[in-house]
């Protein structure tokens, strides 16, 4: 187990490498060349002289390879990520001040989104092809369809103007207490967030079970006299568990860009929002920083899920062999 | 022919031959019991004809906003706007259409590019295998786990939006998924009996992937590609509405939703529900023909 864990370790660091690597080339291909935040910071106007000492002082002079050599060391050895080029803040700091608040927002979506989307699939796979597996497959499929930023905005105006029952934003102060201060602010968003990973989980959940619940295990639990309420419990559920954690080990991205589209909807100062911001402004350490951070936090996801499929499925061998 | 039918048994075997239909009538068939995949396929052409043939009909002003002047701007629904004007004095129906022409092309050809950049690489990843597999996979990996949405937002503020430039980027980066899925197909039809047939024979292995592993995998090949398109008009979209879709004069149904929510709380519901409406169910009809063009390819549904 352990050996395995150290050589998926060493896989997703390769893997981290080639997203930097294919991160840290792209301001090449800018119109202007790596010095275009030279010209976001210093205006357009800026004399060519003034571009070009911007450029030395922040080591722009150096070849590419050796840039990218000096970034790997300076991340891994020192933990200095640079220092952002639009707000007068290092990338760490951006990161340590705007991770708690992705994270609380994302964090509370999914655990509501397995709360819900688990027992709903395995309820509309146990009462298929009656009115409630309709309905929950049609709305699904509506929400699935649905732009993200639509529904958002479709939920604002139905509970922040239509019923003015709920805040339409969430507190805006970007203290790190100031999640806490007004819970009912994050219902909007969270909520938002919930229904379209339910959309697809719960959908997901139903195909599992139902190819579960045709499997020769479940005839002879029945057969020996098991309760339908057992089978699905005991027999179903737990079938059904390995394939769950894969997809929402996945999902961590899918969740962060959804984080994102929520964030600007309800102008909730977190990561995503960071993101738009520094690619517009060109901040390129700032990009690099976050987009880096996200790739650690899926990698590290898809591992700990494969570890756990391995800990609650024990037909899978995790040992030598490769994944 | 002629032999087989001499005889008496032979005659009735080709009469049983030429009673069954050609494959692909067969899927036809099938495609077509599906009523609801139908009314989709209806549904998607309708708007892809009302979009590109509306202007050319009843042509209204939609990029010129000096001759928006003596115009009533968020006007409610009349006969002369009949879904009203938006927020800049633009003809609402007409923009719908407008806006159309761009999601509905972009979204299309980028999902072409996405399936077939996928295809290619899935096909090679899976059918070399070994070392060859390995390294594109790996890549692969490395690719997956960028979130997508802020790769494409780093992306289009690189590159200009140009509408070129936008099909390129969502096509080329949004192959991913689709060669994952093309790849696990490969891999299983290289090592099927027909497969191993053809190679014992001593075919190679350009003919094995054009004549066994493409054909076999058609299925999820267009099942993807139709996947593919509603994903890219979603993802056109959400670059609309952080206001990094398509440059203004020009607009695509996710800026126009940006621009019409702003509206929303003045009451101006004529400048977003309609066209939420027709976005949502375009992208509902996509996702449905697609589920439905999976059902045509599973041969146990073929009725003999």
């Amino acid at each position: 187990m352990l050996q395995y864990i150290i050589r998926r370790l060493f896989q997703s660091f390769v893997v981290l490498l080639i997203v930097m690597f294919f991160t840290f080339s792209l301001p090449y291909f800018q119109q202007e060349g790596i010095l275009a935040p030279a010209y976001a910071i210093l205006g357009t106007n800026a004399t060519k002289a003034r571009v070009a000492y911007w450029g030395a002082q922040h080591g722009m002079n150096h070849p590419f390879f050796v840039r990218f050599w000096n970034y790997i060391l300076q991340t891994f050895v020192h933990f200095n990520l640079g220092t952002s080029y639009k707000q007068n803040m290092t990338v760490w700091q951006i990161i340590s001040l705007y991770v708690p608040r992705t994270v609380w927002l994302a964090g509370a979506a999914l655990l509501l989104t397995i709360l819900i989307a688990i027992p709903l699939g395995m309820y509309q796979a146990a009462r298929r092809n009656t009115i409630v597996d309709y309905a929950a497959t049609g709305s699904a499929f509506v929400l699935y369809a649905m732009p993200s930023f639509l529904l958002c905005l479709l939920m604002m105006d139905a509970f922040g103007f239509h019923w003015p029952h709920l805040p339409i934003s969430p507190p805006t102060s970007v203290a790190p207490w100031a999640m806490f201060t007004d819970p009912k602010g994050f219902i909007l968003p969270v909520a938002s967030l919930t229904l379209l990973s339910v959309a697809g989980l719960s959908r997901f959940m139903r195909g599992t079970v139902l190819e579960v619940l045709v499997q020769d295990y479940i005839r002879t639990a029945k057969a020996k006299g098991c309760s339908n309420r057992r089978v699905l419990m005991r027999h179903a559920f737990r079938n059904a568990l390995g394939p769950i954690v894969t997809i929402l080990g996945l999902s961590i991205p899918a969740l962060f860009g959804g984080a994102l589209i929520i964030e600007s909807v309800f102008n909730y100062e977190g990561l995503g929002m960071q993101t738009v911001n520094a690619a517009v402004n060109v901040d390129v350490p700032t990009v690099l920083g976050i987009t880096m951070l996200v790739t650690i936090m899926t990698l590290l996801g898809n591992l700990i899920a494969d570890v756990v499929l391995g800990l609650v499925n024990p037909r899978i061998r995790i040992e030598g062999k490769n994944s | 022919m002629t032999t087989i039918a001499s005889s008496p048994d032979g005659a009735a075997l080709v009469s049983e031959i030429d009673k069954i239909d050609p494959l692909w009538r067969q899927r036809v068939r099938i495609f077509v019991h599906n009523k609801l995949a139908v009314a989709s396929l209806a549904y998607v052409i309708f708007i892809t004809l009302f979009c590109y043939l509306w202007p050319i009909f009843h042509p209204t002003n939609q990029t010129n906003q000096a001759a928006t002047f003596n115009v009533t701007w968020n006007a409610p629904p009349s006969l002369h706007n009949p879904l009203g004007t938006d927020s800049s004095g633009f003809d609402e129906l007409g923009r719908i259409a407008y806006g159309g022409e761009y999601s509905l092309a972009l979204g299309f050809l980028a999902g072409m590019i996405t399936i077939v950049v996928g295809t290619i690489y899935g096909m090679v990843s899976g059918f070399f295998g070994g070392i060859t597999d390995t390294i594109m996979m790996r890549i692969l990996d490395a690719f997956l786990s960028i979130p997508y949405l802020f790769l494409l937002i780093a992306l289009v503020t690189i590159f200009n939006r140009t509408t070129m430039l936008l099909i390129l980027i969502i096509g080329f980066t949004g192959w991913w998924g689709n060669a994952r899925i093309i790849r696990g197909d490969a891999l299983l039809i290289r090592n099927l009996e027909y497969s191993q047939a053809a190679r014992s024979m001593g075919a190679g292995r350009m003919r094995i992937i054009r004549r066994h592993v493409y054909p076999n995998s058609i299925s999820n090949i267009v099942t993807v590609a139709t996947f593919s398109i509603a994903d890219a008009i979603l993802f056109l979209s959400a670059l609309g509405f952080l206001g990094l879709g398509i440059v203004a004069p020009q607009t695509d149904w996710g800026t126009m939703l940006q621009q019409g929510t702003d509206q929303l709380q003045n009451g101006y519901w004529w400048e977003i529900y309609p066209l939420a409406i027709v976005f949502i169910l375009v992208v509902v009809a996509i996702n449905y023909i697609g589920d439905a063009l999976r059902d045509i390819f599973e041969v146990r549904l073929i009725q003999r």
